[in-house]
């Protein structure tokens, strides 16, 4: 099964295995991985699955749709490789994925 | 339950599930809506056929209900109400994907947690200014003297309209959150319309950077949004947040006003208020939308034939004790309350606006509780609660002593 590693806004590291077919939000929440809201429950409507995806790791990933798009700039300090979590699909590619967690998902 | 036998019952429909239950006047909501639908679920089959509003199915359960509300290819969106039209044609509430998301996609980033954290002071401005002149009145009556008012104000302030245009609003408002007739809700529709034409026709001319001008200058699959189509969506957007926010206020304020321990407690503690918050939305959740079925399907063991419509009540949701323990009870320290309940929907269409409902009910009973910590419902009045589309209290007088000193 392919590994994320979760890294919170603390340092505080989290590697779970991640079920196939997952997104990487819905792997967080199945690992109880602190730091995700995921109010919409996964459908790019509520920007609190925001993550920093690593940067060696940002250009592997398939770009995202409009709809994350518009939505990633609603989200609290937007950096460059911003991604909402629930609209990245873990796949036997994404191994080794290394995603870092913003200090909020809702300003709180 | 008696069935009365001068209604059709479809054929596939067995004996044992058509039960009459007419979901505008389910029995004993007068005392407390949420334990009468409650009471519903308790006794009634998970699912059933009911001949009443021109015969329906009803699910009951939470497992059921987040089923339906995720599923829009078997139970589309497109008749969005049971008995009646109830959203406009080429409404996004009435869409289903994929058609619905590039047109959500031009709502959900104005209400996202960053954009609501910039309405905070409107909202709280609103809400200590009314409650700072109803305080030395003594009494008032909460739907039309609070609960109307704060989700028009905001709304103004939201897409950036004149704060003046609230005394044309208002009495729309009213029109369409308890209206006398369906001629009146009808006209109160009308005239938002109207209203915000007028305001998106003036943007279209002169674009800013609100909410309205991104609708009417959006493109759709390429092309320029149809006017009619950004006159619906923009219609939705202030209408779907009036009689949900004034209903749950009216709950919520009930509720406090019957439970003085609680009221102590959040004023003792007022960390406890975002939990809070999400417990009092789960105890009291309002949606009866229904669904459109649109193949012959088997769902929970009964054969759901294409045409046919369901009732997903999702206030049920957080009341269903097979997903969480005590559900009667408001506990404001239950842990995760916001895991417990559907009353925003699931799926693609969930409410943008559940964040802003949030903040609402978070200022209100912050700014409230703060200056009218001590409330009744006002001796010799009764609350005026109605069972609908959204479920909601009509009329709800309140008193207090305003020297208690
Ligand atoms: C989110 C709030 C609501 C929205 C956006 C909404 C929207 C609409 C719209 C656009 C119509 C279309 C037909 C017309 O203009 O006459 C309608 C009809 C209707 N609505 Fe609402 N409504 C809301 C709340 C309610 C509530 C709270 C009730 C009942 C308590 C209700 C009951 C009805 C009924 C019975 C009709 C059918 C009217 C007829 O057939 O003449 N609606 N609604
Ligand atoms: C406590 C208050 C509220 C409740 C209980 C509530 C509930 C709901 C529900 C159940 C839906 C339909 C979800 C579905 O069909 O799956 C919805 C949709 C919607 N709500 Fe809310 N709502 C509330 C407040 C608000 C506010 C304040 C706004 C203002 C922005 C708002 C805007 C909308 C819009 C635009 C939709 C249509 C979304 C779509 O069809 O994609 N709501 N709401
Ligand atoms: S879970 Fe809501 S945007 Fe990802």
């Amino acid at each position: 099964m392919p590994k994320i590693t979760f890294i919170e806004d603390d340092g505080t590291e989290h590697a779970v295995e991640a079920g196939a077919d997952a997104s990487v939000m819905q792997a967080a929440m199945d690992n109880l991985v602190p730091g995700i809201v995921a109010e919409c429950g996964g459908y790019a409507n509520c920007a609190t699955c925001h993550v920093y995806i690593d940067p060696a790791w940002a250009d592997k990933l398939p770009a995202p749709e409009e709809a994350e798009e518009v939505m990633i700039e609603a989200a609290f300090d937007v950096r460059p490789t911003s991604r909402l979590s629930c609209q990245v699909q873990v796949t036997e590619d994404t191994d080794g994925l290394i995603v870092r967690l913003p200090a909020s998902q809702t300003g709180a | 339950m008696t069935t009365s036998s001068t209604m059709d019952i479809p054929a596939h429909v067995p004996e044992d599930r058509v039960v009459d239950f007419d979901y505008l006047r389910p029995a004993g909501i007068n005392e407390d809506l949420h334990v009468a639908w409650k009471n519903a679920q308790d006794t009634l089959p998970d699912i059933f056929w009911t001949p009443r509003n021109g015969g329906h199915w009803v699910v009951t359960r939470a497992d059921a209900i987040k089923a339906i509300q995720l599923d829009h290819k078997r139970f589309s969106h497109a008749r969005l109400s049971i008995g009646g039209p109830y959203a406009r044609e080429g409404s996004v509430v009435q869409m289903d994907p994929p058609r619905h998301g590039s047109y959500r996609m031009l709502v959900s980033p104005t209400f996202s947690p960053k954009a609501v954290a910039a309405l905070e002071p409107i909202v709280r401005e609103t809400t200590v200014s009314i409650v700072e002149e109803l305080r030395p009145k003594g009494e008032c009556e909460f739907v039309g003297d609070f609960a109307q008012i704060v989700p028009v104000v905001v709304f103004l302030g939201t897409v950036d309209l004149p704060a003046e245009d609230r005394d044309y609003l208002l009495p729309l408002a009213e029109k369409v959150i308890r209206p006398r007739d369906r001629q009146e809700h009808h006209e109160g529709h009308t005239a938002l319309d109207e209203y915000v034409a007028r305001a998106l026709a003036a943007r279209a001319k002169q674009p800013g950077s609100d909410l309205l001008s991104k609708i009417v200058t959006a493109r759709i699959g390429g092309e320029p949004i149809a006017f009619e189509a950004a006159v619906a969506l923009s219609q939705v957007v202030l209408a779907a947040g009036l009689d949900t926010v004034a209903s749950i206020l009216g709950f919520v304020v009930r509720f406090l006003a019957l439970n003085p321990g609680h009221r102590q407690q959040l004023i003792d503690d007022a960390s406890l208020v975002p939990n809070a918050v999400e417990e009092l939305i789960r105890r009291h959740g309002l949606v009866n939308s229904a669904r459109l079925i649109t193949q012959d399907t088997e769902f929970q063991g009964m054969r759901l034939k294409e045409g046919e419509q369901i009732l997903v009540p999702n206030h049920l949701y957080g009341l269903d004790e097979r997903q969480v323990d005590n559900p009667l009870v408001v506990d404001f320290t239950r842990p995760h309350p916001e895991q417990h309940y559907a009353a925003f929907g699931n799926g693609p269409h969930r409410c943008p606006g559940s964040f802003l409902a949030k903040l609402e009910l978070t200022v209100f009973l912050q700014e409230w509780l703060a200056r009218i910590p001590d409330f009744a419902i006002k001796p010799g009045t009764t609350p005026r609660i109605a069972s609908g589309p959204v479920n909601t209290i009509q009329e709800l007088h309140l008193a207090w002593d305003t020297d208690p000193r």
